[in-house]
């Protein structure tokens, strides 16, 4: 079930009813019945797959938690790990390897020695096998109780607005909500709407309307100038970001108005001015999970600079490969690896801010433009179907200056623009002026109303309403 | 103190309920009249179509049908009316549509259906782009079933009477603010008025070669459901005893449809086309008067003015010797 359909609305306000009008001890079963819907609506079969991952880790669970030899504990984790892990390689990288593997025997004239598995990728497999992960990782330090109650445990796992596309929670943040109880709020109740209508805005009006721009180039690689793949690649470096932060939205207000707080997956990562700053504000679930649970074992930063660049290097690697079976999306990790060891190296060297206002401030916005550039190359590789398909348009590049393709129309297209000029507009608002101008919590009813109302009839009249998929469902 | 809370957000949840759909019937009412009043561009043309059609040969199809068939030559060498109701980004599904809703109405002589291969291919947009007859199902509730192919629940999103109007206001805001600078379509016919350079048409030609050994290698499949709405439109003219013309138009490429993998599709209007003794196929994209000749074409998909023109003194003869 997408966010934005017409089923969501409509679940959505059956689940919440029903969630504040039954019991306390009955609220659990509300959530997970609905998050098994939610779940099944995609392809129900799959629901056994989620529920081999809940079974095996809330064991391991609590098998770690009783057993005292560290060893013993240690295989343990290690046998949820490679439980958890086998399932994303057989779903999700199975016919990614076996692909590689024919084609090395094919140049020895062995035909497909191993059958392609035929099975549709799990919808959100990555994230809730990472959370799954979190939970035993974080039994295994100490950090968290092992969950004795196996239907809470599941909605750990399964809670439906972040079950498909994140945050990738932590149990200390998650499993302790669920047990608390949790009273209607007006003010969560109208703070989380607002910030669902603030998803489907970025979802709608800007994600969906870019795509129809980006689609129609990256579709046809090989017809386009490098002015029009440039304008294109830009064009997506901000749907994906509206797609995914507005999915992002739509979780978090969603989980509030039922009084969860879940945690923050973006922090206006356009305005970052170096790789390391955009990586603190992009996808920070996924992000600190690489930090917490790979990169910190392997030494961090308290490690020699080689190690450290390799460790980097390792992290962003995961990265790509966690987002799919793809040289596309290995590529597009290597590239953010790269840019991360190359901005360490060069740090030291690098200019320190002037005390000059004006001076400091054009180095922010040379050093935000350099960043935006950086990135949106490299969600060339990420956007691409294939790697030949993004080496084209790379190549096609040396033709900016052309006039470029408008696309279907030249409507679509300044709505597109309009779509980002609003973008950065309120972006921009929050970034430096994060106690002003702020019509959605006006003390003033007409002024708060009146902003809703504008927001929402904004959506209808510039909205795309195809029931456009959320990009990152598909890892 | 719990239910105190509950009963004031259900409160406020109403009032602002009703100021927003207030505000929806107010802002849907606005752009009702400025949709409505349009005078030129392409929003004005499907008004013109849907409710006003009164000529002897009418034209169907997509931007191909719009930039391709010239009505002024057409009626000066059959001596009948014309009027070219085709539409940019448009295919089969909308031309059955406004097909069925003009028949109610007044039944044409002749009925020219401008069709790619493509159009009977997999290809969801085209479903999608119906969302453009919202403005027209009050009145013709015969778009119901169309706009149904948009989504699931579109005939309920029907509720706000701004949402018909979605996508429509940069065109709006310019066609009426700007309307003099807006081309003024001559019957629906609105010719583009470009011209392709050799290197342009080389290019496209290397660009085409390259895809096509991609392409070939993929299976070819023309979708049931667009099938059946060509189906369904020859039906129609069929019922109606109303001579029709299925043409494919020129393309600047010998048999570019061979180049990207429609030849599939391209069999099926052949076959189809024959089954009905009403209905004469035309095929000009092998035609040498047009393939290669860059200069009368204004795009790598459309004729420019030169090229329509002349295409359209072809068409008329076969209309002559069709009625």
């Amino acid at each position: 079930m997408l966010f934005n359909s017409i089923d969501f609305i409509f679940f959505y306000v059956v689940v919440t009813i029903l969630y504040f009008v039954v019991p306390h001890k009955f609220k659990w079963i509300i959530l997970l019945a609905a998050s098994c819907y939610f779940y099944m609506a995609f392809v129900p079969i799959y629901i056994l797959i989620l529920g081999f991952t809940i079974v095996i880790d809330y064991l391991a669970g609590i098998y770690i938690e009783n057993e005292q030899p560290p060893r013993r504990r240690k295989m343990l984790l290690a046998a949820s790990l490679i439980a958890n892990i086998g399932i994303l390689v057989v779903f999700k990288y199975f016919n990614f390897l076996n692909l590689n593997v024919n084609i090395l025997c094919d140049k020895f004239n062995y035909h497909d020695p191993i059958p392609y598995l035929k099975i549709l990728l799990p919808i959100g497999l990555s994230f809730h096998t990472f959370q799954a992960m979190s939970y035993t990782i974080e039994v295994y330090r100490g950090n968290q109780k092992a969950e004795r109650h196996f239907g809470m445990y599941s909605l750990y796992v399964m809670f439906y607005p972040q079950l498909v596309a994140g945050p990738i929670e932590r149990p200390q943040n998650v499993l302790p909500q669920l047990h608390m109880k949790h009273d209607f709020s007006y003010d969560l109740m109208q703070s989380g709407l607002k910030m669902m209508l603030w998803g489907f805005f970025k979802k709608l009006v800007i994600a969906d309307r870019l795509s129809i721009f980006v689609n129609s180039v990256y579709n046809n690689p090989d017809m386009h100038n490098g002015t029009t793949i440039a304008i294109a690649s830009f064009f997506f470096a901000i749907q994906i970001y509206c797609d995914f932060s507005g999915y992002t939205d739509i979780a978090i207000g969603c989980a509030r108005t039922m009084g969860f707080d879940l945690m923050r997956n973006f922090n206006r990562p356009y305005f970052a001015s170096n790789i390391q700053d955009f990586w603190r504000r992009w996808h920070i679930s996924l992000s600190t999970w690489f930090r917490d649970y790979v990169y910190i074992p392997l030494g961090g930063s308290k490690v020699s600079g080689r190690r450290r660049y390799l460790n980097l290097f390792i992290i962003f690697l995961l990265s790509g490969i966690w987002h799919g079976a793809n040289y596309t999306y290995i590529i597009w990790g290597i590239l953010h690896g790269l840019y991360s060891v190359i901005y360490i190296l060069i740090k030291p060297y690098l200019r320190k801010t002037p005390g000059n206002r004006i001076a400091a401030a054009l180095m922010r916005m040379g050093n935000i433009a350099l960043t935006v550039s950086l990135v949106t190359f490299a969600w060339i590789f990420f956007r691409a179907a294939t790697v030949h398909d993004a080496f084209t348009l790379i190549r096609n590049l040396r033709s900016f200056g052309a006039a470029p393709f408008i696309g279907d129309g030249m409507s679509n297209f300044a709505q597109s623009v309009l779509a980002i000029l609003l973008l950065f507009i309120l972006e921009y608002k929050l970034e430096y002026y994060p106690e002003k101008f702020n019509f959605f919590s006006s003390p003033n009813i007409v002024v708060r109303w009146g902003a809703l109302t504008f927001t929402i009839l904004w959506i209808v009249i510039f909205g795309v309403f195809n029931g456009g998929q959320f990009i990152y469902f598909q890892f | 103190m719990k239910n105190n809370l509950v009963i004031r957000f259900l409160v406020r949840l109403t009032a602002f309920s009703v100021i927003l759909i207030a505000a929806d019937r107010l802002v849907g009412f606005a752009l009702k009249k400025i949709y409505f009043n349009q005078r030129v561009g392409q929003f004005s043309q499907t008004t013109y179509a849907v409710d006003s059609t009164r000529q002897d040969i009418m034209i169907f199809g997509s931007s191909r049908a719009v930039r391709h068939y010239s009505p002024a030559i057409i009626s000066n060498a059959s001596g009948l009316s014309c009027y070219d109701s085709g539409r940019d980004g448009l295919m089969i599904p909308y031309s059955t549509a406004i097909e069925e809703v003009s028949l109610a109405r007044h039944i044409p002589k002749l009925i020219i259906l401008d069709i790619t291969p493509r159009e009977l291919g997999i290809d969801k947009s085209k479903y999608e782009k119906l969302a453009i007859l919202l403005p027209y199902c009050d009145e013709h509730p015969q778009f119901i079933k169309y706009i149904k192919e948009v989504s699931e629940f579109e005939a309920e999103k029907l509720f706000s009477k701004t949402y018909p109007y979605n996508s429509t206001a940069f065109i709006l805001a310019n066609n009426s603010l700007f309307s003099k600078s807006v081309e003024k379509d001559d019957n629906g016919y609105l010719p583009l008025h470009g011209v392709m350079t050799k290197v342009e048409m080389d290019d496209y030609s290397k660009r085409m070669t390259k895809r096509s050994k991609r392409t070939h290698q993929k299976t070819e499949i023309a979708e049931t459901k667009a099938v059946n709405y060509f189906r369904q439109f020859l039906n129609n003219a069929a019922k109606n005893k109303i001579k029709t013309m299925v043409v494919i138009s020129p393309t600047i490429l010998n048999n570019s449809f061979y180049l990207d993998n429609q030849i599939v599709e391209r069999d099926l209007i052949v076959k189809i086309t024959s089954e009905y003794p009403n209905v004469t196929f035309l095929d000009f994209s092998t035609d040498p008067r047009f393939n290669h000749h860059p200069e009368k074409f204004d795009d790598v998909f459309h004729l420019n003015k030169k090229g329509s023109e002349e295409f359209s003194a072809i068409i008329a003869q076969h209309i002559k010797a069709n009625l």
